[in-house]
């Protein structure tokens, strides 16, 4: 008697997953088919950054009537699964795709993509590689972001100032080959490169995450334990490695600069643990990239860049 | 009409209920949103689930005979940067690809001679190589990402086989050689023997310390082949590629209804198990659903899965005794 038995547990199987299909059936939200929807993808959800950027798209798409769909993968440097989402989320029809590349090479058959779906894509934060970009014939309505690059020359040029010119300094550096944190990088070197005093003693990756700088810090300190400025290509990184400096017993010793002035890194400051930070604006950016999308939507020219001002916290 | 032994077998059968689970998935996104159900759409999950799908073949084999493999993620990432680090020397496509694939075997080899000759519970060694093969990759790579590669390489994500997408063929193709060699093979009969009993198999004559080295190597040739997949999709090779991935092939694997204590499962459950898998992350987006509670439905999944098949198993074996 097995076939009576192994039905019943195929019934239970599938109330199962009835119940995990109307969990996710009810969250269908606003019906999509009166309003136009727009899709903005980030890097990650797990970032203070990228929530502010959220906040400040969703609250432009409800003053203009619009249906935002935020996604992103669970991991920062996980490329393959942004491009999943872009592909499902063309397969949605979105009017618009706001997109915050991972890879600013690997993102581009994704947009291709988009382009052949006749969804226009407004790259936001992060450039696009503009040469793979070409080579595969992707089309970008517009960028708008910050100068990163601008941005880490003002990190070096306040630490040069702060130390009086000569200091051991570490860098923390974020994905490798990630287009942001890069050009935040060449700025800062570019900065220090006209301070002969300025040695930079260790510069590693810690793949923008908290933890690794905790433990990248905690490792550069045993090596150069004379250090006494440190650049983090973002906040996260910075605040990690302010554990790891206090871990130490050299709180105060050493000055650190981050980069994205988030609020945690504004306490920081003001508690004067933490010496600098560079402001982005999040908020602006997923503001003007929801303005943006209504004007593609209307079917306006936009652009071709759309600067964010940044400016230095202290 | 179907006779009753035959409605009797299939019912019985250990992939019917992971079909099921799945049909009701995909219905259930049928009825919730009008995107789901379109050719494009499905074409696009299909796509989606090849990656993770092709290490799971060779993750099936590693669970059948009682073993697990944590290193395939970093054996993604290191076969394809050795392919990347080929195209980039100028080497053809064919002889990159062989290169990447010959890497992933080589290093699933050694996992393999790490728990046979030097007795290493699998978890240990593939856990050594996992950090060993990342580390390689990112040495030979300077840790940075290897991009742009001929024509050559990548239509092997951007061409279709009769609007299918060439990934898809690849996938099935692999599965169905897969599934030929448990079922159909002496190597699939032994799988099921080791997995089952170890020493008994052993007694009766079976080198099980080779055929369970070659079970590690398979693994590193699904790595190794997932890894030409991914270069050729993102037109990248990237050192930090991978990460997790075992665990969603180990998911893939577990929702598919093989036993992680080995000796029982089909490499068809394990595909039903990652096509349910894209399914859900694809119908989640779809539905806008927020990237937290993706993750949360996605763990709920799992669980309910293989719960269901604990409870399965246990009415079986009541109601054979």
């Amino acid at each position: 008697m097995r076939t009576p038995v192994n039905l019943s547990v195929a019934a239970r199987r599938l109330l199962a997953l009835m119940a995990v299909v109307s969990i996710t059936a009810c969250n269908r939200g606003v019906d999509s088919k009166t309003k136009p929807t727009v899709a903005l993808v980030v890097k990650t959800l797990n970032n203070q950054f990228f929530i502010d950027m959220e906040a400040g798209a969703k609250a432009a798409a409800d003053s203009l009537g619009l249906e935002l769909v935020v996604q992103a993968p669970e991991r920062e440097i996980d490329v393959e699964r942004q491009m999943q989402i872009v592909e499902n989320l063309i397969q949605r029809n979105v009017k618009v795709l706001l997109l915050v590349p991972n890879g600013s090479k690997e993102i581009v058959p994704a947009i291709v993509k988009a382009n052949a779906a006749k969804i226009p894509v407004v790259v936001v934060d992060t450039r696009v590689d503009a040469a793979t970009l070409r080579a595969d014939g992707g089309r970008v309505a517009t960028f708008i972001g910050s100068d990163n690059e601008d941005g880490g020359r003002m990190a070096g040029a306040f630490l040069i100032e702060r130390t009086g010119g000569t200091a051991k300094v570490a860098v923390l550096e974020g994905v490798p080959g990630h287009e942001t944190a890069d050009a935040r990088l060449r700025g800062f070197r570019r900065a220090l490169t006209g301070a002969a005093g300025m040695q930079v003693v260790a510069s590693q990756p810690a793949n923008m995450e908290r933890d690794q700088a905790f433990n990248v810090t905690q490792n550069i300190l045993q090596a150069h334990p004379d250090i006494t400025a440190l650049f983090a290509c973002n906040d996260v990184m910075a605040l990690g490695a302010l554990e790891a400096i206090a871990a130490a017993g050299k709180a105060r010793a050493i000055s650190v600069v981050g980069f994205d002035a988030q609020d945690d890194a504004r306490k920081a400051i003001t508690e004067k643990r933490m010496a600098a930070t560079i402001a982005q604006n999040p908020r602006e950016m997923g503001r003007l990239a929801v303005l943006t999308a209504m004007r593609l939507i209307k079917g306006e020219t936009v652009p071709a860049e759309q600067p964010v001002a940044i400016s230095l916290v202290k | 009409m179907i006779s009753r032994t035959t409605l009797r077998r299939i019912v019985a059968g250990r992939e019917a209920g992971t079909a099921l689970g799945l049909f009701v998935l995909c219905l259930g996104l049928w009825i919730a949103t009008p995107y789901f159900a379109t050719a494009a759409n499905l074409t696009n999950v299909a796509e989606q689930s090849a990656i993770v799908g092709v290490i799971a073949i060779g993750m099936t084999f590693v669970i059948l005979t009682g073993g697990i493999d944590l290193s395939v993620g970093s054996l993604v990432a290191l076969a394809g940067i050795v392919i990347g680090s080929a195209l980039q020397r100028g080497l053809p496509v064919p002889v990159a690809v062989v290169a990447g694939v010959t890497a992933g075997v080589v290093a699933g080899a050694l996992n393999g001679l790490m728990v046979t000759r030097g007795s290493l519970p699998p978890f240990i060694a593939t856990l050594g190589m996992m950090s060993v093969a990342r580390g390689v990759a990112l040495m030979l790579s300077d840790g940075r990402p290897i991009s742009g590669f001929p024509d050559g390489l990548r239509v092997l994500a951007t061409s279709r086989v009769m609007g299918v997408p060439a990934p898809v063929v690849l996938m099935l193709g692999l599965y169905l050689f897969a599934y030929i060699v448990l079922t159909r093979t002496v190597l699939g009969r032994y799988m099921y023997a080791i997995g089952g009993n170890e020493e008994a198999t052993s007694l009766a004559g079976v080198d099980v310390k080779l055929y369970k080295t070659f079970v590690y190597a398979i693994s590193g040739l699904s790595a190794g082949l997932c890894a030409i997949l991914l270069v050729a999709r993102l037109n990248s090779a990237q050192p930090i590629a991978g990460i997790g991935y075992e665990l969603d092939a180990i998911a893939a694997v577990v929702i598919g209804g093989t036993s992680l204590l080995g000796g029982s499962g089909s490499v068809i459950g394990t595909l039903i198990g990652a096509l349910i898998m894209s399914v859900l992350r694809n119908g989640l987006n779809l539905l806008g659903v927020s990237s937290y509670l993706q993750q949360v439905a996605i763990g709920v999944v799992i669980i309910v899965a293989v719960l269901i098949d604990m409870g399965l198993r246990r009415r079986v074996h009541r109601s054979t005794r």
